[in-house]
Formats: C-alpha cells, sequence, structure tokens
C-alpha cells in the first residue's frame, strides 16, 4: 500500500513541496497533523489540510471515516430546529411567558416548591397539554409521568382533562375551523387518559433502573413528547448514609435524563422539593432552597420556583440559558394551572376573590387562556 | 425489588458466581449504585457486556407502566373505591369521595381540637360494610399518645350509625376488629411499622392510622443541637416512605395526625422553636396571643416532613363550640374549609348558615397557615386571631 505522492490528484507545486519534504509515499503523511505538515513544508493550513483530506480520504474505509462534521450543528440548525419544535403550554399564558412559550422540548425543566403549591398539578397539567392535537398548534404527543410520591391521582386527571377538552372544543366551535373540529373527535378524555403512560417508583433503585430503559420505551412510543419525574427528591431523601453515592446517582440519573430528553426530542421535567437551610454566616436565618444540594443546581437547564406568598400562588424563573428572570403569578383551580384574572377595581376583586371560594365541586367555566 | 438477586435475571450462573464470590456483587441494588467504569474495573469484562448486565439488572427493577385510562378501569372494575368517605358530605365531596387509598393523609390541629375523634370516628367507618360506604375491614390504630378510648369508639358508632349498631353482635364486630398498638417511643414506633405488613395482610386491615406521628418524635429529639434535628428529618422520612409504601401496595388510607408548632418569622432560636401544643393553652392563660414575637402556629415537623404527606387537612378553633377544618394541601381538592362542631356521634359539619358567619380564607402555603388555638381553657372566647 505504499502509493506513491507522485500518483495523486494533487497540484504540482505542492507534490514538489511534499516530495522535497521528504514525503514520498502515503506512509510518511500517515498521522500528521495539518498544521504540522503546513509549518513544515511552509504551506497555508488550507492546503495542508487539502493535501491530507486527498491522500487519506482515498485511503481510508469512507464507512469508517468519522468526519470532524459529525454531531456537530452550526447555530443557524439550532435555531430553525428550535423554532420548529415548539413547547408544552401550561394554560397560563403568564408562565408560558415566562418561560418562553412554555416548557422546552429537548430540555429539561425543573420545578422546585413548597409542599401543596402545585408541582404535582403542574406535572399533570402539562401530561394532558401535550396532547392537545396539532389544529390547535400543539404537539399531539404522549407523556410519561413517573410518580415516586402516591400523589398521582386519576380522578384529578380525568377533571383536568374533561376542562383542557372543553377548552379546546370552544375554541373550535366559536372559529368554526373544520379542522380543529375533526381533531375534536379523537381528543376524549378516553383519548387524554390512555395516553399517559405511568409508572409507580417506591425507591431509588427502581427509578435509576427505570430511567435506564426508558430509551426502550420510548423507541417502542415515538410520540412520547413529555417525561415527568414527581418528585426527583423523595427516593433520595432519606436512607442515605453515603452523601456522595447520591451524588453519583443523581449526576448519572440528570445525564440519562438530558440524554433522553435529545435523543427523543422530549421535554423532561422535574419536580423537587424544597429544604430548610441554615444561613452560611451564622446569623441562625435559616432559608428554603431547592433540596438535593448545590451541585443538582447545575442538572436542569430550566429552574423555575413556585411559591406562595400573601394568599397568592407565584412562579419566579429562577436559572434559564435564554430568559429573563421574572416572577409571575398563577393559579391552580378546579380547571387545572390557569392565570390570575387581573382585577381592574375592587368590584372586579371581590368577585375574584368570591370566584375563588366558588370554584370548590363545580367546574368553573371561567375565562381561560387560549391555547394556540 | 431492588434486592432481587443476580442469580434469579437468567445471566449466565458463571459469571453470576464471580461477581458474587470476588466482588461483592449479589443483588440489582449493588450493580445499579456503581457508575460503569467501577463494573468495568469490578468485573474485567468488556463494555458491552457490563451495558448487558446493568440493562438486564435494570429491567429486572423498574417498574411496569399502565395508562392512566388502565388506572381509572381498574378503579372501577376492583369493587374496592379508592376512598374512606369521611360521612362529612362537603368534606367528601372535595376530596372526590374522601380520604384516599394508596397515600398518606395527614391531619394536624392544637390539642383538643378533635384530631382523635377525627381519627376514632374514621376507624368506625372503616369497618362498615361496603355497602353502607365503609370498608369493610379490620383498623391498625397506632396510638403513641395513649388517646385512644374504646368506649368512645362504641359511643361514635352509636351515634353515627344507630339503625347499624343496634345489637351486641355489631358491638363485637366493631371492636374487635379495631387492633390498637401502644407506641410510646421512638424505637417502639419504628419496630411496629417495620413489621406492620405481615399483620395488615393477615387481618384484612383496610385503614391504618396514625396517632400521633408528632408527639414521640419531639418528645425524643432536643432540636436545640443541630445534629439532632437532622436524625429527625431522617427517621421522620423513612417512616413517611414506609407509610407510603404500605398504603399505595396493598392500596389502603393512611391516616396520621401532627401536632402544632410555633414558628418565629426572624429566627433568633433557629428555624422554628417548638413549642408543645399543650403549653400554649396553659401558659398563656391571660389571653396573650401566640402571635407575639413575630412567631405564628403551625404544622408541626417542619418542611421535609409537609413534603412527605400526600394530603394535609387542618383542624382549628374558631370558638368554644364551632371548629374548622381545611384541605390545606391535595392532589385533587382545591383550597377550602368547613365548620365542625364534636359531638357525642364525633365530627358533625355545621350548615351553610354557620360557615358563612366566618370569613372566607384565601389559600397559603400549608406548611405557614397559622392555626388558631384556644388561649383560655375552659372559659371560651380569648382566641388567638395570628
Amino acid at each position: 500500500m505504499s502509493r506513491h505522492i507522485g500518483s495523486y490528484p494533487l497540484p504540482p507545486y505542492l507534490k514538489s513541496k511534499l516530495l522535497a519534504g521528504g514525503f514520498s509515499t502515503v506512509e510518511d503523511l500517515e498521522d500528521v497533523k495539518p498544521v504540522e505538515l503546513s509549518k513544515e513544508l511552509k504551506i497555508s493550513p488550507e492546503e495542508a489540510l487539502e493535501v491530507l483530506r486527498v491522500v487519506q480520504g482515498e485511503q481510508k474505509d469512507p464507512s469508517s471515516a468519522s468526519s470532524p462534521d459529525d454531531g456537530v450543528k452550526t447555530a443557524l440548525d439550532m435555531l430553525q430546529e428550535e423554532r420548529e419544535q415548539g413547547c408544552i403550554i401550561t394554560f397560563c399564558s403568564a408562565l408560558d411567558e415566562l418561560l418562553g412559550g412554555g416548557v422546552p422540548l429537548t430540555k429539561i425543566t425543573e420545578f422546585c416548591g413548597a409542599p401543596g403549591v402545585g408541582k404535582t398539578q403542574m406535572g399533570m397539567q402539562l401530561a394532558i397539554d401535550v396532547q392537545i392535537p396539532s389544529a390547535f398548534g400543539g404537539l399531539g404527543g404522549e407523556a410519561v409521568y413517573i410518580d415516586t410520591e402516591g400523589s398521582f391521582m386519576v380522578q384529578r386527571l380525568e377533571d383536568m382533562a374533561k376542562a383542557a377538552m372543553e377548552h379546546c372544543r370552544h375554541i373550535a366551535t366559536v372559529e368554526n375551523n373544520r379542522e380543529q373540529l375533526e381533531a375534536m373527535a379523537n381528543f376524549t378524555v378516553e383519548h387524554i387518559l390512555s395516553r399517559i403512560h405511568f409508572y409507580r417508583v417506591h425507591d431509588w433503585v427502581e427509578l435509576v433502573a427505570l430511567v435506564n430503559i426508558l430509551p426502550e420505551f420510548l423507541q417502542q412510543h415515538p410520540k412520547v413528547r413529555l417525561v415527568v419525574i414527581d418528585s426527583i427528591a423523595f427516593p433520595f431523601r432519606h436512607d442515605f448514609e453515603d452523601l456522595s453515592l447520591r451524588t453519583r446517582l443523581l449526576n448519572g440519573l440528570a445525564q440519562n435524563c438530558i440524554r433522553l430528553a435529545d435523543s427523543h426530542k422530549a421535554a423532561v421535567v422535574l419536580v423537587n422539593q424544597m429544604t430548610t437551610k441554615m444561613g452560611h454566616s451564622g446569623d441562625g436565618q435559616a432559608h428554603l432552597v431547592p433540596a438535593l444540594g448545590e451541585s443538582w443546581g447545575h442538572a436542569s437547564t430550566i429552574r423555575v420556583l413556585l411559591f406562595w406568598e400573601a394568599g397568592c400562588r407565584y412562579a419566579r424563573l429562577y436559572k434559564s440559558p435564554s430568559r429573563e428572570e421574572a416572577t409571575v403569578p398563577y393559579q391552580v383551580t378546579v380547571a387545572g394551572i390557569r392565570d390570575v384574572c387581573i382585577p381592574n377595581n375592587m368590584q372586579d376583586l371581590s368577585t375574584a376573590t368570591k370566584e375563588e371560594g366558588d370554584s370548590l365541586g363545580e367546574h368553573s367555566q371561567r375565562k381561560r387562556p387560549r391555547v394556540s | 425489588m431492588s434486592l432481587r438477586k443476580l442469580r434469579r435475571l437468567g445471566l449466565e450462573p458463571e459469571l453470576v458466581d464471580r461477581l458474587e464470590r470476588h466482588k461483592k456483587l449479589s443483588s440489582c441494588q449493588d450493580i445499579l449504585e456503581k457508575i460503569h467504569l467501577e463494573l468495568l474495573h469490578l468485573t474485567n469484562l468488556t463494555h458491552s457486556d457490563v451495558q448487558k448486565i446493568v440493562m438486564t439488572a435494570s429491567r429486572a427493577c423498574a417498574p411496569t407502566p399502565t395508562t392512566a385510562l388502565q388506572m381509572r378501569q381498574a378503579g372501577f372494575s376492583s369493587g374496592s373505591t379508592p376512598f374512606l368517605s369521611t360521612s362529612l358530605p362537603g368534606l367528601d365531596q372535595a376530596l372526590h369521595g374522601g380520604i384516599p387509598a394508596g397515600s398518606v393523609t395527614e391531619i394536624a390541629g392544637p390539642a383538643g381540637c378533635g384530631k382523635t375523634q377525627f381519627c376514632i370516628m374514621l376507624s368506625v367507618l372503616a369497618t362498615l360494610p361496603c355497602e353502607m360506604g365503609g370498608l369493610g375491614g379490620a383498623v391498625v390504630y397506632i396510638d403513641t399518645e395513649s388517646a385512644f378510648s374504646a368506649e368512645r369508639l362504641v359511643e361514635v358508632a352509636q351515634g353515627r350509625c344507630p339503625q347499624h349498631f343496634c345489637s351486641d353482635d355489631a358491638f363485637y364486630k366493631l371492636t374487635s376488629q379495631v387492633y390498637v398498638h401502644k407506641t410510646p417511643t421512638c424505637t417502639d414506633l419504628w419496630n411496629r411499622l417495620q413489621c406492620l405488613e405481615e399483620e395488615l395482610i393477615e387481618k384484612r386491615v383496610r385503614l391504618v392510622i396514625l396517632d400521633s406521628v408528632a408527639s414521640v418524635v419531639r418528645k425524643e429529639f432536643d432540636n436545640s443541637l443541630r445534629g439532632n434535628l437532622s436524625q429527625r428529618v431522617k427517621l421522620l422520612s423513612k417512616e413517611a416512605a414506609l407509610l407510603k409504601y404500605l398504603a399505595e401496595s396493598l392500596n389502603i388510607p393512611v391516616v396520621v395526625t401532627n401536632q402544632i408548632t410555633t414558628r418565629f418569622n426572624t429566627s433568633r432560636e433557629g428555624p422554628h422553636h417548638d413549642v408543645l401544643s399543650g403549653d400554649l393553652g396553659a401558659g398563656n392563660s391571660a389571653g396573650a396571643s401566640a402571635a407575639v414575637d413575630g412567631g405564628y402556629v403551625t404544622a408541626a415537623l417542619g418542611n421535609t416532613w409537609s413534603h412527605s404527606v400526600n394530603t394535609r387537612l387542618i383542624v382549628q378553633y374558631l370558638d368554644d363550640k364551632y371548629r374548622e377544618v381545611m384541605v390545606a394541601k391535595s392532589p385533587i381538592a382545591p383550597f377550602s374549609s368547613f365548620v365542625y362542631t364534636i359531638q357525642s356521634s364525633g365530627i358533625v359539619l355545621q350548615d351553610d348558615e354557620t360557615i358563612r358567619k366566618w370569613s372566607e380564607r384565601v389559600a397559603t402555603d400549608p406548611g405557614l397557615i397559622p392555626i388558631k388555638v384556644r388561649t383560655m381553657l375552659g372559659q371560651g372566647g380569648g382566641l388567638v386571631v395570628p
């Protein structure tokens, strides 16, 4: 295989430089880097690269050749993909705005919050919203819901699914859009419930195992666009003497989630608890911070903090690569996660609080944010 | 499932032998807690072989999926209701049918407000046959405060369903189906919880009550030492995980009661300085409110425990006669509240008229809800409104 340099389709001046530099056969050029070659022969790096491409490209088996272009995307490609991908809306327009259109696909979004603030409700709402038909600008996908806490209530899910369905039907009838009306024929409560794949996990071993085999499941169910883990914290908050083991397991879990999100174009939503932390300065001040420690903070791309203030629920964007930090109010009604109606005057205020009380036990037909 | 032996996974016996003997890898958990590099190092196998072992172990451990639709249909077909009716119409409606099976429900509130009454009433209801809205099974009542009274149980039963409890036979059936365990210390409680699984299956238990989860840990753990606090959180988390596991795997409701604590906004003495609930009433008998020093009364045991319960009901005093129960945290119900009184038949909800007398409350963080307590014992009035 010692083919002579002269037999390659190279311009004569390069051939003569190669020969003058002592490179006469293919073996001589093996393992030579472009910059090295350009320095030695006093040619430009581009010319050196071309020489190597021509010579080695013929020699190597093209299927095994790992071109440096593999796995690289330009920002232009990514921009296009991101635009096409779409988001999972939350049915709270303020929250969607905060997140830049909703919970993004291929990313990990973490919701942290105090007990009872609506984290599980958020997870269930997203599991329904990911299924909104494409005629309404939704994703028409399916959801995987991993419950570690036992808070998943199918009765509650049914209520929220019913509300989402009625909302979509309302839009379709008002706009009298044929495509949307046809889509509604399939968008029933049974349909929604049958497309939420539910796992009940009892300890961290089961969770780690499940995340390991989840890629197989997603291959069989290619329409899954959302994976909810509610919550990531509970299995890791007891029975851990060895904290380094915990950190290692969590890191592995986060890695697998990122891979899952990326390769299956799915959004991964992690629910996290809050924990009390003493201040560093010894002032004895205690703060509520997301559980699982500092290093876990790197795991999720987007972090949203849910909290109470003066009887209203708020969501604060805590970490995001693309959006500004901000705080918006939201509420949890019988129908699910919704916007807070902003009162114009005192009259509105009183009806708003009255509505809150009335919302119990009946399906409120309140204004809901538009889907599309 | 996590301790499942590698031997049963259908791997090559030779490989399993080697892993067990030399590397102390015998269960799936041992495999899954190692990272790939460690396993490569330990097993001396190729990457793809290690990958194969990890995937086999994962498949053995991972739970199987169901769809929400299947869950709903299973709920309909199995006949066992997913809820235990509290026989309080308003509360049942808010909770979609009552105390949810398969999860942990907490009742928190000040001393003497009716937590134990709630538990006794639920015990009676759970023993009722299914046709009468009960669960038709036995009850395990874990009593850490020695507050359970069999006489009261009979009285409530009589008051609730006079037509059912008209013969000695019915009372015999009721009382022989409520198993009361007294566990005065943390160790007792933990031991009892650990061997509960067998008992629940053997005696066909349909309801577990733990009254109260707070008293033993608060007696035994002194919070002024920092190490103690984390020990306490750890113990409580373990208890919560076990109770959840029992509730979930046997599909029964688990009810725990919790005490209250005083929280200070400006924490000079740590995050939440615990005050035993009884002290508040007796100590501040001059009508001084519990809200002094910028503190307020709320459910005890801290934030991590609040995460651990699935549903939280809070009971509080309104005046010497009326009390209020609030749905403070629930995956299924919005925030709502109901006024009740305690009568000989147990908890009795009041009509809309009485409820309207008390102003509407707005929802807030269930870990921080201020709870009204009685400050003057026996004299009525003197309420603390934080």
